[in-house]
């Protein structure tokens, strides 16, 4: 199968589970439900001011949800598309010969990168990238989010509950096992 | 070579960008104003800018420069206003000023350019933009530089891990500093240097963790200053360095000052 088909399989996909999920919450909107989310301020690994702490994996290991009903979720408007991402690389990692950390950091290999704009074929440091989360991959596990945060990141990806995932329990396992109580109970119209 | 940290001082107010003149005077941006603090580092005077201030530069003369939003507001040594240069385009959000032979330097973080003006604030060229491809590269929101004594412009260039060297013209000369998250040679995190100071060396600071390198031109390391007196989540700090030799560096969660000296044997 060509790169291109591939890729183009992978969109439809991807635009396939974005509007089951709008439509599922189109419905609960419409019934005036509320739903489990997590609040960004909270959650260890997206509140400003945590730092030198390992990433919070609660949102994997807890939900009944195969995978987790929660995704990392990257605001492309607020992305720094940078040339070493540190929520796509390992920054701790050795160099390799093209002057980039020789690993990644996400254990699912779940972030995919590319330049994007004027590319620079002699120096990929010159380029801006794009980092699309697949969130067919992604397990939750907040890694990407710790690393993303300010002041070493720009904090443009956040942990996100997908509603066309989530079976909205009636007492969350995520929300009765975070220590921070980041997991909210909200009605839709409220929520992300 | 070694520095230890000698003082402390309250910046009296919020900080961003800082300057220290001939006579070793420190003046310092932030909130709508401009402070300014003996070479003891005693506070002595404030004056009110028209917008927020995020750098500040002094000319030869003592003429006080104010980088804002839109505007550079220049003031003389007693705070008097003697000029505005506004242009919404071209000082879209001017994060730091810089003096060439003929002429004034402002970094817009906002175009991620460097611009050069003529004395009388008329717009000679861009530096930095699209050179080689996409120009400073600056997710930090901060565009910094520094003129070492041949008036060649030292850019920080974050996105990139280097420090750049620019002809006035805005001609590429070349550049220091690579990636690396183990190698304290190196530059960490997604994008550092995020501010460069140079006198008789190049001297940067780095957010994430927060600390203070010195290289020489070639981009030798010579000195890590001590990360420890910082607070862990400072970003662009603004770093100036006095003819002693002395390295003053913003903690902008703090509001103040640090000062470090070089360690002599």
């Amino acid at each position: 199968m060509s790169e291109d088909l591939t890729r183009r399989g992978f969109a439809r996909g991807t635009v396939l589970a974005v509007l089951a999920g709008g439509a599922a919450f189109l419905v609960k909107k419409a019934n005036g439900q509320v739903v489990w989310q997590v609040n960004a301020a909270r959650c260890i690994n997206s509140r400003l001011g945590e730092v030198g702490v390992e990433a919070c994996n609660l949102c994997t290991t807890e939900c009944v949800v195969a995978l987790s009903a929660v995704r990392a979720v990257n605001e492309y408007a607020k992305c720094g598309r940078c040339n070493i991402c540190p929520a796509y690389f390992n920054i701790t990692s050795a160099v390799n010969e093209l002057g980039q950390p020789s690993e990644k950091l996400c254990p699912r290999d779940a972030i995919a990168r590319k330049p994007i704009g004027k590319v620079d074929p002699e120096d990929p440091a010159n380029n801006f990238y794009e980092y699309i989360i697949d969130e067919e991959k992604c397990d939750g596990c907040g890694k990407c989010v710790m690393k993303c945060k300010e002041p070493l990141g720009l904090g443009s990806i956040t942990l996100r509950i997908r509603y066309d995932k989530c079976v909205n329990c009636n007492r969350c396992s995520i929300a009765r096992a975070c220590p921070q109580n980041a997991l909210l109970q909200l009605p839709v119209g409220q929520a992300l | 070579m070694q520095y230890r940290h000698v003082q402390t001082i309250d910046g009296k107010g919020s900080l961003r960008g800082i300057a220290i003149d001939g006579h070793g005077q420190l003046y310092a941006a932030g909130d709508s104003e401009i402070k300014l603090f003996d070479a003891a580092g005693r506070f002595t005077r404030r004056w009110p800018t028209t917008r927020p201030a995020h750098a500040v530069a002094v000319a030869r003369d003592g003429a006080v420069y104010a980088g804002e939003i839109g505007q550079i507001e220049i003031f003389d040594g007693a705070g008097k206003l003697l000029n505005t240069w506004r242009d919404e385009k071209l000082l879209g959000r001017v994060t730091a000023i810089g003096f060439i032979k003929d002429g004034v330097l402002a970094g817009d973080a906002a175009d991620r350019a460097i611009r050069r003006f003529d004395r009388n604030g008329k717009f000679l060229n861009n530096i930095g933009k699209d050179n080689p491809v996409n120009g400073l590269l600056i997710p930090n929101g901060v565009v910094d530089f520094a003129v070492d004594a041949q008036g060649a412009i030292h850019a920080a260039n974050p996105g990139k891990h280097r420090v750049e060297r620019y002809t006035y013209t805005g001609q590429l000369l070349g550049h220091i500093g690579r990636f690396d998250g183990i190698d304290p040679a190196g530059f960490s995190g997604c994008c550092n240097p995020t501010n460069v100071a140079v006198r008789d060396r190049i001297y940067t600071t780095e957010k994430a963790g927060p600390r203070v390198k010195v290289y020489d031109f070639s981009g030798q390391l010579l000195a890590v200053i001590t990360t420890q007196p910082f607070h862990p989540n400072c970003k662009n700090m603004s770093i100036a360095v006095d003819s002693r030799n002395r390295v003053h560096v913003v903690d902008t969660e703090r509001q103040a000052i640090l000062v470090f000296e070089p360690v002599t044997a």
